[in-house]
């Protein structure tokens, strides 16, 4: 069976991610968010990272890339909320102080961009931001159902998800929430990295429901304990 | 101070705005408690950013999945998961009903601001609430009437940037509710021991107060939302009007094809339609194992009735020069017009209208007689062709198996453009093997949520695709 996907440990996953990169990161209030590939990238101590999540909007960002920002290793977050109204943390720190550069994008419109990256599109028009701030000066058109904006699509080199269950040639499946913003990540960067619950022989998942084909996952790393899949809000 | 609602009970009263079938899409804030209000029986669904579709937060315990604020949500039957790319393809698809948002301000004319506090004035960040504001048919503003300190949220003009405008159409809050109309704000309901007076001194806009104001009504919302399941293939296509727009799926063979929703189309005789498919009927003309002395059932049954103006597709030519199509052969004659789109782009131009998208920039058929008449653009060094969405009246698909909310499952290569179709109708029906109750099919398992399908039709056990 073909092993080459799967690697030894994420320290061995991220371990090319050079200085600069752009790094997509999963997670929806922390749900299907790869622990232990975002714990690798801090230890590696990579810097001037453009991270792009899409982690909800009450919580905020998870801890975990507030660490990776307080560790000075990243240089712009783009988020739909980089940090929860009033109580911004490291990353409002940062950012007041002029040392990371922040993009807010409507969360919806995130993950559009996302997947205009990863189907090869070169634009989207898009009715979402007309009328908004976030319109902004960019191109407008009128359409037969009203205006829309030009988005352009986002790319990454990595991308860094949690998934459920992944088979050795990169097939993944996931579990509730944590779907949220990882398939279109995995299309969208150059080297997809999943962190797997469980890895597993090809033919082992269904193939009707397969979410993300192994075609959009470069490298399978599994997670060294899984832990219990429960829901833990944060009040 | 007059007695303000407390959080569940503004809920409750948001809640008595769904109608039954509605999908409701709820933001983060007060609007993720609207979820502890309506039951699990309830006939609305709703959808969370959270990843799911058909959930409450009654009683204790909870799932994987979670609502707007990032707590656990309780599955209904027949739930979906979702990823975030599809809740907003969702939202701006207009597939959502009614959204319900906590502006942090909104103005008599509707338009509103985002979470935004004296913290970040420089920087707004709206999450979830602009999608859900600029996709939904209806737009409700659940919020505290006022601040702490006293001053309104509501007020005659935002100044400055918006986060929507024009786009809330009636506000919930701890004192009344006032509908949003062209000539301001109506304060329809007043909370149980509010008077007008003291909703219109905590208001920073004029509000006018019919004579006969109704006390605040609090009914969850009751009756049967549209049954899904149609007794027939017939009953389902009955008001498919002459020159309508018709999607009609299916990728090349026998497969994936809905035989029996064809010849429905066929027997109600609906003329000068527009069909959009990837083939327009090859089926009949190539052997993909057609039982001897029988013809396959495809597009052809409709060209040869005299029902197709107009096809929008991507192979609609046989391969074999000998053996042309029935609508090869009525295009020689001139009597039917030929949109042709390669298949990618005509997926792709299907996904945008499903999901609200107007047009997309594409690499595919730059430089080729399908860029003719298109704009074309040199986007980082690279020709792209601009496209635009597909959408249509109605839709007919294949799919395997349906719950009675209109979830569906497919069979191998029968899946082809189904995903993509299902959503871009205004009435979008599926032909399947079997019905079942909700729940049966898991919600990891679905790949067309039953908010894009609107009727479901058994395949008859004894329907033959050939004839």
């Amino acid at each position: 069976m073909p092993r080459e996907k799967v690697f030894a440990s994420c320290a061995a996953a991220v371990a090319d991610i050079p200085d600069g990169s752009t790094v997509l990161i999963s997670g929806f209030a922390d749900f299907g968010f790869p622990r232990g590939l975002v714990n690798a990238l801090g230890a590696s101590g990579v810097g001037g990272l453009t991270v792009i999540s899409c982690d909800g909007a009450v919580p905020g960002p998870s801890p975990k890339i507030s660490r990776l920002v307080a560790n000075g290793q990243v240089s712009k977050l783009i988020s739909p909320m980089p940090f929860p109204p009033g109580s911004g943390g490291v990353i409002e720190e940062r950012w007041r102080a002029g040392r990371l550069e922040l993009e807010v994008v409507p969360q919806g419109v995130l993950v559009e961009r996302l997947r205009a990256g990863g189907a090869g599109l070169g634009g989207v028009f898009l009715p979402t931001s007309v009328g908004t701030r976030f319109e902004q000066d960019r191109e407008k058109r009128t359409f037969p159902r009203g205006e829309a904006v030009l988005e352009l699509p986002l790319k990454a080199d990595y991308a860094l998800i949690e998934v459920r269950v992944a088979d050795t040639l990169g097939n993944a499946v996931y579990n509730a929430s944590a779907r949220n913003s990882a398939p279109v990540m995995a299309m969208a960067a150059r080297v997809t990295i999943a962190e797997a619950g469980r890895i597993v022989e090809p033919g082992a998942l269904d193939p009707e429901a397969i979410i993300s084909p192994g075609i959009f996952v470069n490298r399978v790393v599994e997670r060294l304990s899984a832990r219990p899949v429960q829901a833990v809000p944060r009040e | 101070m007059p007695d303000r609602l407390d959080e569940l009970a503004t809920a409750k009263r948001v809640a008595a705005e769904f109608q039954p079938g509605q999908t409701i899409a709820l933001g983060p804030g007060l609007p993720a408690r609207v979820a502890e209000v309506v039951p699990p029986g309830a006939p609305v669904q709703l959808l969370s950013d959270g990843g799911v579709l058909g959930y409450h937060r009654i009683g204790v315990g909870g799932s994987a999945t979670l609502d707007a604020n990032g707590k656990p949500a309780k599955l209904n039957p027949g739930a979906s998961a979702i990823g975030l790319a599809d809740w907003a393809g969702m939202l701006r698809g207009g597939h959502v009903d009614t959204a319900v948002i906590q502006p942090a301000r909104v103005s008599a004319n509707g338009d509103f601001t985002g979470w935004q506090t004296a913290a970040t004035p420089d920087l707004f960040a709206p999450g979830p609430a602009v999608d859900l504001a600029a996709g939904s048919s209806r737009v409700i503003a659940m919020l505290r009437h006022t601040e702490p300190d006293g001053s309104p949220n509501i007020v005659s003009r935002l100044e400055g940037p918006v986060d929507g405008r024009g786009c809330i159409d009636l506000i919930v809050t701890d004192l009344g509710v006032i509908e949003v109309g062209p000539a301001g704000l109506e304060l329809i309901e007043a909370a149980p021991g509010v008077t007008d007076d003291d909703v219109a001194a905590l208001t920073g806009a004029p509000l006018r107060v019919p004579a006969n104001m109704q006390p605040m009504g609090f009914q969850p919302t009751t009756g049967n939302p549209p049954a899904k399941v149609f007794s027939s293939g017939l009953s389902a296509v009955s008001d498919v009007p002459n020159g309508a727009v018709v999607m009609i799926d299916g990728f090349a063979g026998p497969g994936g094809t809905p035989h029996y929703l064809l010849t429905s189309l066929r027997d109600h005789g609906a003329r000068e339609l527009t069909i959009i498919s990837n083939t327009a009927g090859i089926a009949r003309v190539v052997n993909f194992g057609t039982p001897p002395g029988k013809q396959a059932i495809d597009h052809t049954i409709l060209i040869d009735n005299r029902q197709v103006r107009k096809a929008v597709a991507s192979y609609p030519v046989s391969p074999s020069a000998s053996r042309p199509t029935a609508f090869e052969m009525a295009y020689r004659r001139g009597e039917v017009e030929l949109e042709l789109v390669p298949q990618g782009t005509l997926a792709e131009r299907l996904r945008a209208g499903g999901a609200g998208v107007e047009a997309f920039y594409t690499p595919t058929g730059a430089g080729t007689l399908i860029a003719d008449g298109k704009e074309t653009r040199v986007i980082d060094g690279r020709s792209y062709v601009l496209e635009r969405a597909l959408r249509a009246d109605f839709c007919i698909i294949r799919g395997h198996r349906a719950d009675t909310l209109g979830n569906v499952v497919y069979k191998g290569t029968s899946r082809n453009f189904n995903s993509v179709m299902a959503p871009a109708a205004r009435v979008t029906i599926v032909e399947v093997d079997e019905v079942v109750e909700p729940g049966v099919l898991g919600p990891e398992q679905i790949i067309t949520p039953g908010i894009y399908i609107n009727r479901i039709v058994v395949r008859p056990p004894d329907f033959s695709p050939y004839e």
